[in-house]
């Protein structure tokens, strides 16, 4: 049989049976579709966490007063005056820890004629904008001489500017009120989306004298920092510390019995890693499925032709075709439907990954279209070989039977 | 009629019986000697289970004895290899089966083409000239680029002629193939078979119906696996003559 013959063959063996084969492909682009699809979505999560850890910075940490396993919440709790700008004074004489930027949180209304704004007041330093890599959009940032001048400046963050400027235009020069007073606007910081799943961009800053002498507060609400050298000095150096200093005993470094929480971005890298090892492992498992499915599905078509295949192949054994020409017939048809399903479900599976991610990224302007490549390449395999298999192995047995065997085959 | 030295089919003790799969041997053949030579139209007759379409298959290629010996134009089928078994149902024989086989979502063309796929030596140019040409002298031109499923039982019958006919055969075997055709399809079809004989193509033909073996000029008859008669057609004739003569 010439080979030219052999594909017009197999290409017949596609086309002849349309239902059969899209049916045969179906299994294909399901499993491979939904692979690069689930896989794909995996990663841009991924991409999403890992922002989350690389935005803050690998040597921030952070101390806020409150109770609590340190794998816990990220939230300040409220209501905790542990933290005392007197504690704050003595940490930084410890040479393991640099760069404090002490928060204060101050309640009230911001506004700017009508608009008003929810936003979250921050009262912070110079060195917050370091610690957290956030530059200004427009205008600056918070420097030394508002803090020490007790300046009535404002940063604010994009969705205030949205929030407070809704027609548009320049707000820098701009005075805001904020709980009945006022600022000037001298900068707005970048979009930078969220922190650790906090809107960063919601937010309003003004120096910290101004806020202590807003709310009257003695106490930290948290203070960001960096570490010098190592996180476990750093740690233990500023745990140490505060124990001695709040007269707390706590050999066995007991969370429940300390007055503050420590938190390093190394920590949260941990604590993320963990979940996008969770993620990986799940998108995995799903993945795993669907090829099962996609799999199932590939088989269970095969089979059902088998019986009519079985007389197909006894006639054509019965006009003189070798068992060779049977089986390149069989490899080749199942070649064109395992390439076809296959490219199919690749660019399905990419389309709705990258529409996907156009709509989420609406919501979530960390997350991006990604596509795992090795994913890509494992599904196709799987789905090939599994349509090859079952493709070529009824067709060999059928091939082997004698032709009057396989022409009375039910 | 001068006789070739080598005949086409030789059988030699001929056997063959199915094993079930508890073991037990069914016997269908028993012992069959038989010669046929090139230019005969001969009609195996039988009740059914008698095994004349298993005969047939053998003799066909489509299947294996379980012992004797067959020699299909004085080589043992024995020594032929899968590939050689292949070549001889490409270019020596070709079918014409009961439920006429044909490949469903084809049109009648292509499957008058299709053994020409698997024939060594036809090219390829002259492969649709072939088969038109086979078309036609079924008498289907019209319906060349049908599908299948869209003739009637008689016209399906005749594609399926026409694709025995194509690679140009030593031997049509024909198996029941007026058996799923009303009786004018059936004379259709047995005249087309009587003229190719005369054209000189060696026919044999199964058949359970007195009538259909008639068109023959020789009936064998196969009674539990075994040859019961095998006559010609002068004897036919004489027999007839004697008992018009009583």
């Amino acid at each position: 049989m010439l080979f030219i013959d052999t594909l017009r063959t197999a290409r017949k063996g596609v086309t002849a049976n349309i239902r059969r084969s899209l049916l045969t492909m179906l299994g294909i682009i399901i499993g491979v579709g939904s692979v690069v699809l689930m896989t794909g979505v995996g990663k841009s999560m991924e991409g999403v966490i890992l922002g989350q850890i690389s935005s803050l910075g690998s040597r921030s940490m952070v101390i806020f007063p409150g109770k609590g396993p340190e794998s816990g919440g990220g939230q300040v709790q409220a209501g905790f005056d542990s933290l005392t700008f007197s504690d704050l004074e003595a940490l930084q004489n410890l040479s393991s820890v640099t760069s404090f930027a002490p928060i204060v949180f101050v309640r009230g209304e911001v506004g700017y004629g009508r608009e008003k704004s929810a936003a979250t007041v921050m009262g912070t330093v110079a060195e917050y904008f370091q610690n957290v890599d956030v530059g200004a959009e427009a205008g600056r940032v918070l420097i030394d001489s508002d803090v020490r001048g007790a300046k009535n400046v404002v940063i604010m963050g994009p969705d205030v500017v949205e929030d407070l400027f809704p027609g548009g235009g320049n707000p820098i020069g701009k005075s805001i009120t904020v709980a009945d007073r006022s600022f000037t606007v001298v900068g707005v910081t970048e979009s930078v989306g969220s922190q650790f799943f906090q809107n960063v961009d919601d937010r309003i800053f003004v120096p910290l004298s101004v806020a202590r002498a807003m709310t009257g507060q003695k106490y930290l609400n948290m203070t960001m920092m960096q570490a010098t050298g190592s996180f476990d000095l750093a740690i233990t150096e500023v745990k140490g510390l505060l124990r001695y200093r709040h007269g707390i005993h706590n050999p066995d470094d007991d969370p429940d019995k300390d007055d503050f929480i420590v938190r390093s971005s190394a920590q949260a890298g941990e604590i993320l890693g963990t979940v996008s090892i969770a993620l990986t492992l799940f998108i995995t498992f799903v993945a795993g499925i669907s090829l099962i499915v996609g799999g199932i599905g590939i088989m269970n078509i095969m089979l059902v032709a088998v019986t009519e295949r079985t007389r197909e192949i006894g006639l054509r054994k019965a006009l003189g075709a070798k068992r060779r020409d049977i089986l390149l017939q069989f490899l080749v048809e199942a070649m064109l439907l395992t390439l076809l399903g296959g490219i199919i479900g690749i660019a399905s599976g990419i389309v709705v990954a990258y529409f996907g991610a156009g709509i989420v990224h609406h919501y979530l302007a960390s997350y991006l279209f990604a596509l795992s490549l090795p994913a890509i390449f494992i599904a196709v395999l799987v789905a090939a070989s599994t349509g090859l298999l079952f493709g070529i192995y009824p067709a060999k047995k059928a091939a082997a039977l004698r032709p009057i065997q396989a022409l009375r085959y039910e | 009629m001068p006789l070739p030295t080598i005949p086409l089919i030789e059988t030699r003790k001929l056997s063959k019986s199915y094993s079930s799969e508890e073991g037990v041997e069914t016997p269908v053949l028993h012992d069959i000697d038989l010669v046929i030579n090139a230019g005969e139209f001969v009609a195996i007759m039988g009740p059914s289970g008698s095994g004349k379409s298993t005969l047939m298959h053998i003799l066909g290629f489509l299947d294996s004895q379980t012992s004797g010996e067959y020699f299909f134009k004085g080589r043992s089928m024995r020594t032929m290899n899968d590939d050689e078994l292949a070549l001889i149902r490409a270019t020596d024989v070709s079918f014409v089966f009961q439920s006429f086989n044909l490949l469903p979502r084809t049109t009648v063309l292509e499957n008058v083409m299709l053994p020409l796929l698997y024939h060594p030596t036809i090219p390829l140019h002259e492969r649709e000239n072939r088969s038109l040409k086979a078309v036609e002298s079924v008498g289907l031109t019209e319906r060349a680029l049908y599908r299948t499923n869209q003739l009637s039982g008689g016209q399906q019958q005749r594609t399926a002629i026409a694709r025995a006919l194509v690679t140009n055969p030593a031997i049509i075997f024909a198996d029941e193939p007026t058996g799923n055709l009303d009786s004018l399809s059936g004379k259709q079809v047995m005249s087309i078979l009587q003229r190719l004989h005369q054209e000189g193509h060696t026919i044999i033909l199964v058949t359970h119906e007195r009538k259909t073996a008639e068109h023959a000029e020789r009936i064998i008859h196969i009674l539990d696996g075994k040859i019961d008669q095998d006559t010609r057609d002068f004897q036919r004739v004489m027999s007839g003559h004697v008992s018009s003569l009583k």
